[in-house]
Formats: structure tokens, C-alpha cells, sequence
């Protein structure tokens, strides 16, 4: 297993997981988030490709209610 | 038929409604269609697995006609928002961008010089930049120099209900602007929205006045004529203002006249 940090907080990961597996595991729309991995947006097409590393910093952002 | 344009964008409704502060999403979206607001604030937020209900994405995405309108809220320099804003854009698929930076909390007054270092730089990469200022023309003049779809001045404080506090700056705003003023912040009542679109806004922008209210979507409602009937009475010409009487009926004396 790997250790992520996910929106500020440790996270475990299987080695190798790509952003769409992170999602499921959290249990994440993801039609409906935005994702950051160390400061870079992750469009939606680039997702399943794009595995993710020892102490990578992952943001998942969802709009939420606000003026 | 009277249209709100921002950038290439046309909105029939003058209304823009914020989805903060709404009890549950179900009142919200009630809200929003009783506004018949076609642009519609959201806040970028961590993911939270333990909230799923926070998520408004779905939710509006599933309500026709509406387009979204971020904002930057939680940054305090103008490299946050730029941030904000690239990511809120890869997720709302609007270029439309509210620039809020309000560093101190007990206030939350905007900062001018990190505000109009982001929207300089927002407008050139193309974003359709909504900053919320102070009701500063000064300000005002200078955003829409470098590229802003609007300016949006706030009426007094956010979430405060003390209405039309800067009304004679937003006056000179409105004067010398040559793109849409909207009144955002401070707004209590639907005769201060009537009001704001009388003296000339292109649109108010309500969010805490009808969150908090006891009947959402009754107030949506109420600010959706308000706005609607000031906008008109901006159209038709408001009759200027004289210090003297000027009589309405003949002033010929008859009763008990002598003929």
C-alpha cells in the first residue's frame, strides 16, 4: 500500500491506483468533482490514466452552496 | 425583450441568486426556479464523504437554463483565485468567474489590489470575470479597463441586511460604467433590489435575503418581481425630482366661484 494525501488527511491506496480508483474507494461522483494532484487539474479523460505516487497531494473539490 | 449581457452571454432574468445558507438543497432549488435566475452562484468546497448532500453539482445541473457562476471564496491573493477559478471552470464548463477575496473574516470586505491583480489576469485567459468590490468607482473604472464582464459592488456587507448602504457611490458607478453594475451583498429587501435596478443596475445579485428567510421560494419569488419592476421603471424614464409642488389638476377655482 501507498500513502496519498487526500484533501489535507493520509490516505491508503493500493500501489498503482490510478485517479478513477481513488474515487471509487471514497465512494466520489465523479462526474461532479474536480481533482488536483500536486497543484495540476486532472481533466476527466486523463483519470484512469494517471497513477498515483508515494506522498502525491490530492484535492477533490465539489461546488457546494455559496454566494 | 430587455437582456442582461455579459460578454457574448445574453439572460432575460436580472436576478442572479447565491445557494449559500439554504436550509437543504431541496429549498434551494425550489429557490432557484421561483427566481427564474438564469445565473446562479456556487462555492468551491473540499470533498467531504461524510456530507454527500453538500454536493450541488447534480442537483442544478438538473434544473434547464441555468448557467453557474463560481465564485473564489476562501482565497486571500489573487494567485489563489487564479487557482480557484482554472479549477471551478474545468468543473462548472463556465467561463463565468465571481472574484471574491475578502481576507479578514469579521468584515469581509474585498481587497482592491489582490482583486484587481486577479481579474487582470482572469480576463486575459479568457474567464467572463465577475469581481465583487467595495463600491469604489475608482475601482469599478479600472476593472472594466482591464477586461471585466461586469463589476459587482456590494450594497453593504455580506450576509448583513443593511441594504443600500453605499447608495450615492454606487450612483457614480453606474454613471460612469460601460458594463453591467450589479449590486451584490448587503441586500435585505425586494424594494432595495427595486431600488438598485431604478437607479440603472444591470442586476442585483441575492443570496442570505431569501436563504434565511421563513419561505425561500416565496421571497425568490418577491426579489424575481421586484428586480423585474425596477428594471422597467429604469426603461421607461423615472420623472426627475423637483423642490417645489407641480399640480396634477387644474388649479381653476370653480367651487363657489362667481361666475
Amino acid at each position: 500500500m501507498i500513502t496519498i494525501e487526500l484533501n489535507g488527511k493520509q490516505q491508503i491506496v493500493p500501489p498503482g491506483s490510478a485517479v478513477t480508483d481513488l474515487l471509487s474507494i471514497i465512494g466520489s461522483d465523479e462526474k461532479s468533482v474536480a481533482i488536483v494532484v500536486n497543484d495540476e487539474i486532472i481533466r476527466p479523460d486523463k483519470r484512469s490514466a494517471h497513477r498515483l505516487l508515494e506522498g502525491d497531494r490530492v484535492e477533490i473539490l465539489i461546488f457546494a452552496g455559496g454566494g | 425583450m430587455d437582456f442582461l449581457q455579459l460578454g457574448s452571454y445574453t439572460f432575460s432574468s436580472h436576478l442572479i441568486l447565491g445557494t449559500g445558507k439554504f436550509s437543504s438543497a431541496t429549498v434551494m432549488l425550489e429557490a432557484v426556479r421561483a427566481s427564474g435566475a438564469q445565473l446562479v452562484t456556487v462555492a468551491l468546497r473540499r470533498f467531504n464523504r461524510d456530507q454527500p448532500a453538500d454536493d450541488l453539482f447534480s442537483p442544478l445541473r438538473a434544473v434547464p437554463g441555468i448557467t453557474l457562476m463560481p465564485n473564489t471564496s476562501g482565497a486571500s491573493t489573487a494567485a489563489e483565485a487564479v487557482r480557484a477559478a482554472n479549477i471551478a471552470r474545468e468543473l462548472s464548463g463556465s467561463p463565468f468567474i465571481k472574484v471574491e477575496i475578502h481576507p479578514n473574516p469579521q468584515h469581509l470586505m474585498p481587497d482592491p489590489i489582490e482583486t484587481f491583480e486577479a481579474c487582470r489576469i482572469l480576463a486575459k485567459e479568457g474567464f467572463l470575470v465577475m469581481p465583487y468590490i467595495a463600491a469604489d468607482p475608482v475601482l469599478a473604472k479600472r476593472l472594466e479597463e482591464v477586461g471585466c464582464a461586469s463589476v459587482m459592488p456590494l450594497g453593504s456587507a455580506i450576509g448583513s441586511g443593511q441594504g443600500l448602504a453605499t447608495v450615492e457611490m454606487l450612483n457614480i458607478i453606474i454613471r460612469e460604467s460601460n458594463i453591467p453594475v450589479i449590486v451584490d451583498a448587503g441586500l435585505r429587501s425586494p424594494s432595495e433590489a427595486a431600488l438598485a435596478m431604478e437607479m440603472g443596475c444591470g442586476a442585483v445579485l441575492v443570496n442570505s435575503a431569501v436563504a434565511v428567510s421563513d419561505n425561500p421560494p416565496a421571497m425568490a419569488e418577491a426579489f424575481a418581481e421586484a428586480v423585474s419592476a425596477g428594471r422597467k421603471a429604469f426603461k421607461a424614464g423615472l420623472m426627475s425630482k423637483s423642490s417645489l409642488a407641480i399640480a396634477t389638476s387644474p388649479l381653476t377655482a370653480f367651487l363657489g366661484a362667481k361666475v
